[in-house]
């Protein structure tokens, strides 16, 4: 029997606020252990935990990125759990009214993966665990997370693997978070159950915890799936669990008993007030919103004539798009300016962090007049080519490395002289191409750009000889 | 009913110390509270009624740092500690 795999999200992404989401104690990743912290996150009895403005607006900006519902009134709850990682023994989270409801993430099938909610709660602090005890850090505890709960709607690693790409694209565009997996950032919890295919009814689901790459998450997928599969075949059956990936086995393996099954015992934090979200907020905030990804993917396409793979090379990072929209500024064909960024300053920024900051040397403003420089025809495309290389080694523009004479390009008087000069030089080449040989013309324009250094037209060089020949 | 054993029993779990004599002082508070609460459990105003402290909301505070503690103050009160950490020890 073939079996369909079935996946839900839920994703975790600390947000780039400057302050924890209930005290002013920094964010900043690191420190030296629970100097970031203060008796509100580390839950000394007494304390007044008051929510973040910030984290509202964040939070309320990722809905609107994912096509989400901005609830009007949104509140805070407790869930209950006892672990030395949250030192109040319960964590502010949403589950009764959350901040987001609905929204979807669509993948470049068309399909679209829907959400079910986005809620804001705050993180817990680090464990070590050490010579059998456990060492506690509280510098993380307390710092302000969305999380996005996905509908089952993923049906291939594929798909996973696009719908994490896609969530960390848009929430960097929006600049709500660097959505690091490996920093931790930003985390995946993997639901994952089989089906036989055609079936309506759901399978008994599994849950991988605190996945921190994409490649762990396809793999833990792979695994499981087989796993689940291999299980139900030979008459077993899935028994829900929460599991974990180990990474260097490859395997996952349970991380709690099932007897052990929580009860968060949900209720509504008597510390925090209902949170009201008039709609005239909602709009200043869609206002504020950049252009988003696909939407820029698509302008890109369709007013630009940018290749759609190149589009989306273009997109994926938004200071690359950025790029790219200052440098097109005013020139003849954006597909140029695209060549160049993708052909030869990509392998410049080699790492996913190098092209997330894309601080080459060289300005958009100094590709842009390189650019104009071709348009205008004063230099040919080698030329350009070998300019940006020299360019992006220093930094300094286009002028500094073409010199007058380069730029002089050559007249038609000139062209005339060197396309005369060549079929005069060329016997061979001119009785081919007066035999019907097409090819041979490229031998005699050839001549000329290599008389001329480079400096001729070729499409010009091209139509003169056709014209003496003719 | 709350008995004394289940006063001594919550100030032991809440790592508290109370003195022999607040012993019968505290189980009479202690029943007030619970009767409070079923006082509450008891009465039939809607949920709405409940959800709101004074009526108050959007209490918000603006995203602006201030300096933490030290961390010899944040772990003052940790019943055991190491290497600038609190320290969970495994009973195990």
């Amino acid at each position: 029997m073939k079996y369909e795999l079935v996946s839900g999200f839920e994703t975790h992404i600390e947000l780039q606020t400057k302050t924890k989401i209930f005290c002013g104690c920094t964010t900043q990743f690191g420190g030296e252990p629970n100097t970031h912290c203060c008796p509100v996150c580390i839950g000394l009895p007494g304390t007044l935990p008051v929510l973040n403005r910030e984290v509202v607006r964040f939070a309320i900006k990722a809905g609107l990125a994912v096509h989400g519902e901005i609830a009007s009134v949104a509140k805070m709850d407790r869930k209950n759990y006892c672990y030395p990682d949250l030192s109040k023994a319960y964590q502010i989270s949403q589950l009764y009214a959350p901040l987001i409801i609905g929204g979807y993430v669509e993948l470049s099938s068309g399909k679209k993966i829907r959400l079910h909610h986005i809620h804001i709660e705050e993180d817990a602090g680090k464990l070590i665990h050490r010579h059998g005890d456990t060492y506690v850090d509280y510098n993380r505890g307390g710092v302000p997370l969305i999380e996005i709960v996905s509908e089952p709607d993923i049906r291939s690693v594929d798909e996973a693997r696009e719908y994490v790409e896609k969530l960390q694209q848009v929430m960097r565009y929006i600049g709500i978070s660097d959505c690091r997996m490996q920093e931790g950032s930003m985390r995946c919890d993997v639901n994952v159950s089989v089906r036989p295919e055609g079936s309506e009814t759901f399978g008994t689901r599994t849950e991988i915890k605190n996945m921190n790459s994409i490649t762990n998450i396809v793999k833990a997928m792979e695994y499981e799936y087989d796993r689940q599969v291999d299980l139900i075949e030979s008459g077993g059956k899935v028994v829900q669990e929460t599991l974990r990936y180990d990474d260097v086995s490859g395997t996952t393996s349970s991380m709690r008993s099932k007897e052990d099954a929580h009860d968060y015992r949900y209720f509504r934090d008597p510390d925090l007030v209902t949170i009201n979200i008039p709609r005239e907020e909602v709009e200043a905030l869609r206002a504020e919103m950049p252009e988003l990804p696909a939407d820029k993917c698509r302008r890109y396409i369709d007013a630009l004539g940018i290749p759609e793979k190149d589009a989306q090379l273009l997109t994926k990072y938004r200071r690359i798009s950025e790029f790219f929209d200052a440098a097109i500024e005013g020139v003849k064909s954006p597909k140029t300016v695209s060549n160049f960024i993708i052909g030869q300053m990509f392998r410049r920024a080699e790492t996913e962090s190098d092209k997330e900051q894309f601080d080459l040397p060289t300005t958009p403003q100094q590709l842009n007049a390189l650019v104009k420089l071709l348009d205008s025809g004063k230099i040919r495309n080698n030329l350009a080519k070998a300019t940006l290389e020299k360019m992006l080694d220093t930094g300094k523009p286009a002028t500094d490395f073409i010199s007058e004479s380069d730029m002089g390009g050559v007249d038609d008087n000139a062209l005339l002289a060197l396309c005369k000069a060549a079929i005069e030089g060329n016997a061979k080449a001119v009785a081919d191409f007066r035999g019907g040989k097409e090819k041979a013309l490229k031998a005699l324009v050839g001549n000329v750009m290599k008389n001329s250094r480079g400096k001729a037209d070729a499409q010009a060089a091209e139509a003169k000889i056709k014209e003496l020949l003719g | 009913m709350v008995t004394r054993e289940d006063v001594e029993n919550i100030a032991l779990l809440s790592k508290l110390f109370v003195p022999e004599e607040e012993l019968d002082g505290l189980t009479k508070s202690m029943q007030e509270i619970i009767d409070f609460a079923d006082a509450i459990n008891n009465a039939p105003a809607s949920a709405e009624g409940f959800d709101c402290i004074n009526n108050l909301s959007n209490v918000f505070r603006e995203d602006e740092v201030v300096p933490s503690y030290p961390s010899e103050e944040i772990l003052r009160n940790a019943p055991a500690q190491a290497e600038d950490h609190f320290l969970v020890r495994n009973r195990e």
